[in-house]
């Protein structure tokens, strides 16, 4: 475990470096992330007439630039890395190094936040300019934000892990990724915001992990919530969480099993 | 002709049975299109639950747009796309070359050179969706919207493949550009829209700029009969002319590269 | 140092005949074959050895090399390296092996060597001195001090290469496992290469398994060699030795001062080869004393040599005699 901490800055750095070095690649990703704003555009347009629900106008602004800033900062990429080096036959290599290749590759991810925030902060300033009225004034859901949002990349990343590993059985498994990502949008709260569900849909979605990549941390920047209901979602999330990080790694061990007996 | 029928054919047999290799991912791509059509048809039936009216749209008309946009997105992602896609892969590494020396025209070759089976669900759902709008409408298209729905749709195709031509002359020169073709391919998605959801700095971008909600909306309103003629020429026209100029570009770009490379 | 005991291992693999309606029909229903791709290989290789795997395609070299650094698991047998088991990948283990292969590389793509370097430094956790003193070493013995700054991607295929060899090197193995190493480099750099292996293992004292398609890197760094064709171990030995089983006869390169009729030379052995002033006569080892000095006595020599056939020659007898047998 200590061997790990010590280990870990170095693969921080390292991954910092390759994200600089693939700033171009970066950018472009980024910018191709701009669901939140198409949706924004038909709501807008829709609540020209007036409010939908309790969102205006502006109401729907906070919300899509929310849900477009934690995507932005906790989006993962890990499925894809893993489909190719299992693809191309690298992945061999790695699994000889002394580390864990799912640490190396959080580092990656998490060395690229300060690209991320290159792109982030344009984003914010927006928010702010345009829709500061709707934001929390409540400093501790600001406070809680930040595990919400460790907590929303951290599931993110498992779940991009654990379709990975599929890939260690199944020749391609990267499709199975866009399934669960058509769920995801649909459930995270990414598309439509919770509150505009159908009642009895709404009632499945807040209980379904996806709510807990996206749209918790969006609802805590709203303010959505008093003090005690944000802790007990919190707590949903990093017990969802938990869940993930077991479930990761069995499918690790069970799918490096398969590997190392059909393919190396 | 008769042979580039024939390497059509071809590639498309060599696309399907690679498709068909991987077991599982088939299976799954064809569940994947039609869940993703569903993902696509949620957001709006959400909005149209709230309103019945949306920038001057009926929920029917909305969805003839839509059904237009799923159509054309099958055929970017379904052929253009991966095709492409190829292509920057091939400057990259070099091959080309083989590409380029086949007698077959080197845009067609390229164009079709991949093909993903499954977007034709795509296109079956668009036309599901168009069947539910004018049921929901009360009357079928009359044969010349028809006609000329198909015409801007073609104008359509023409314009997105114009565009995607255009960013692989890039990759002639800046190779690492596979990313730029994922980004119109995201910026494409503001088309679901019809352009009048779109105020003030965005509605200039998306119709002069880059026309992409008229490729959509035109076809649409061509089908519902909305559409007066004098647009539906100037876009035909527009179209022609932007593919001709994209195709000068390409063919200069090849030129170049050919000249340049040992 | 290695141990491999009655080692097996085989593959189900999906085999499908070509054409879309086939294609089709694997949807439905798959037909398997067992692929036997090591089959009862039994060899120990001591500490400090070099050893050459060499064999045609697809005989089983690269999956046991896979086997040995536990990336395949036996389907029966046992193996230990350096005591431990591969399979259970223990660190111990990972930490005194290192594999290279030739066509798939470590080194990270847009970043200077000496970013995989650091990188690798903190994943073997290598004390700094060691690591400071491995650096310079191997810059030395490679002439890598110009490459190290420049981006991978930038660097010529040798460059590449031996910057790829020195980081598989930086955590000092015990244990080399490389995989067609010179596959790809011009003549310069595959000797430069071999120099490199050659004077690691016998600074450092390292297990050297090599597998290669050149027989000039078998030949001039192992002096034992393992042949495996179709999964099996057929020859484990010198490679001297191998040469003389096989292929006992000897080549005449002759040179003549004037041409030669070849039915001349007919009576020495058999022609491989005749040019007007040139010839090269293969002769078995018994005839070799009568052929020569019959050589020297009846023609008008210039030159005349006696070397051993070249080794792929060797090989593709060994092989062809084993799909003889």
């Amino acid at each position: 475990m200590t061997r790990i901490l010590r280990l870990y800055p170095q693969l921080l750095r390292t991954g910092f470096a390759e994200a600089v070095a693939y700033r171009a690649e970066f950018l472009i990703w980024m910018f191709s992330t701009n669901m939140p704003l198409v949706m924004l555009a038909i709501w807008a347009a829709a609540a020209r007439s007036g409010p939908v629900a309790n969102y205006t106008q502006q109401g729907f602004a906070a919300y899509y630039l929310a849900a477009l800033l934690v995507r932005l900062m906790t989006g993962a990429w890990v499925v894809w890395e893993m489909t190719m080096e299992i693809r191309q036959g690298t992945l061999g290599l790695r699994l000889l190094r002394p580390i864990h290749p799912l640490l190396q590759w959080s580092a990656d991810n998490i060395a690229a936040i300060p690209m991320r925030g290159v792109v982030a902060i344009p984003v914010i300033g927006i928010l702010l300019y345009v829709a500061r009225s709707e934001l929390s004034h409540d400093w501790f859901s600001w406070l809680l934000l930040c595990p919400a949002l460790l907590g929303a990349w951290l599931l993110y990343f498992l779940v991009q892990a654990m379709i990975g590993t599929l890939a260690l059985r199944f020749e391609s498994a990267a499709s199975l990724f866009d399934a669960w990502l058509g769920f995801s949008n649909v459930l995270s709260g990414y598309l439509v915001p919770l509150d505009l569900f159908p009642k009895a849909f709404r009632e499945l979605a807040v209980v379904l992990p996806f709510r807990f990549q996206l749209s918790l941390p969006v609802e805590l920047m709203l303010g959505r919530w008093s003090r005690i209901e944000a802790l007990e979602l919190l707590g949903a999330q990093w017990a969802y969480v938990l869940l993930f990080l077991v479930v990761t790694r069995a499918a690790w061990r069970s799918g490096l099993r398969h590997y190392a007996a059909y393919g190396g | 002709m008769m042979r580039a029928a024939r390497v059509v054919r071809a590639q498309l047999r060599a696309s399907i049975a690679m498709a068909l290799q991987y077991r599982l991912e088939f299976a799954v791509e064809g569940a994947l299109a039609l869940l993703w059509v569903g993902v696509t048809l949620f957001p709006l039936i959400v909005v149209f639950g709230t309103r019945p009216e949306v920038a001057g749209w009926t929920f029917p008309e909305m969805l003839v747009v839509l059904g237009w946009f799923v159509a054309l997105k099958g055929v970017l992602e379904g052929t253009l796309s991966p095709s492409l896609l190829q292509v920057i892969e091939h400057v990259r590494k070099g091959t080309l070359d083989f590409v380029l020396l086949k007698p077959a025209d080197a845009q067609l070759l390229v164009s079709l050179s991949k093909i993903e089976p499954w977007r034709l669900i795509d296109l079956a759902a668009a036309g599901a969706i168009f069947g539910v709008a004018f049921h929901r409408i009360g009357r079928a298209p009359g044969t010349g919207q028809v006609l000329l729905a198909a015409a801007l749709l073609g104008a359509a195709v023409l314009v997105l493949y114009s565009i995607a031509i255009l960013v692989v002359s890039v990759a002639f020169v800046a190779v690492r550009v596979d990313n730029l073709l994922y980004l119109f391919q995201s910026v494409f998605d503001v088309a679901r829209w019809p352009s009048t959801v779109f105020r003030g700095l965005l509605a200039v971008i998306f119709t002069f700029v880059l026309p992409l909600a008229l490729l959509t909306t035109y076809p649409a309103l061509a089908l519902l009969g909305k559409l007066t003629p004098g647009t539906a020429v100037g876009a035909l026209f527009g179209a022609l002319l932007f593919a001709t100029l994209a195709r000068a570009i390409w063919l200069a770009s090849i030129r170049r590269y050919t000249s340049a490379s040992s | 140092m290695i141990e491999v005991s009655h080692l097996r291992k085989w593959y189900r693999v999906h085999r499908r005949a070509p054409g879309l309606r086939a294609a089709l029909r694997s949807l439905f229903h798959r037909t398997y074959e067992d692929v036997k791709a090591v089959e009862d290989v039994t060899f120990s290789i001591s500490a400090g050895e070099r050893v050459g795997f060499l064999g045609p395609n697809g005989a089983g070299k690269t999956t046991t090399l896979k086997v040995l650094s536990g990336l395949l698991y036996p389907t029966e047998g046992r193996v230990s390296v350096g005591g431990f088991v591969p399979q259970g990948r223990a660190r111990g283990f990972l930490e005194q092996i290192t594999l290279v292969m030739g066509q798939k590389q470590q080194l990270l793509w847009d970043l200077p060597p000496s970013e995989t370097f650091l990188l690798n430094r903190a994943i073997y956790d290598i004390p700094r001195k060691q690591y400071e003193a491995t650096v310079a070493e191997l810059t030395e013995l490679l002439d890598l001090a110009p490459l190290l700054g420049k981006p991978t991607r930038q660097l010529s295929l040798g460059e590449r290469m031996k910057c790829e060899l020195a980081v598989a090197l930086l955590h000092r193995p015990k244990v080399l496992f490389l995989d067609e190493p010179t596959i790809g480099l011009d003549v310069s750099m595959q000797a430069t290469v071999r120099g490199f292996v050659r004077a690691y293992n016998e600074r450092f004292g390292a297990t050297v398994l090599l597998t290669s398609h050149y027989m000039e890197d078998v030949a001039a760094l192992c002096p034992r060699v393992m042949v495996i064709d179709k999964g099996r171990l057929i020859y484990d030995g010198g490679l001297a030795e191998l040469v003389r089983r096989v292929r006992p006869d000897k080549r005449m390169l002759l040179r003549f001062s004037r041409p030669v009729e070849r039915r001349d030379l007919e009576s020495l052995g058999a022609v491989i080869e005749h040019r007007d002033a040139e010839a090269i006569v293969q002769v078995s080892k018994d005839a070799l004393q009568a052929a020569v000095s019959r050589a020297l006595s009846s023609l008008p020599l210039n030159d005349l040599t006696v070397e051993d056939p070249p080794l792929e020659e060797v090989m593709r007898d060994l092989f062809a005699q084993g799909r003889a047998a």
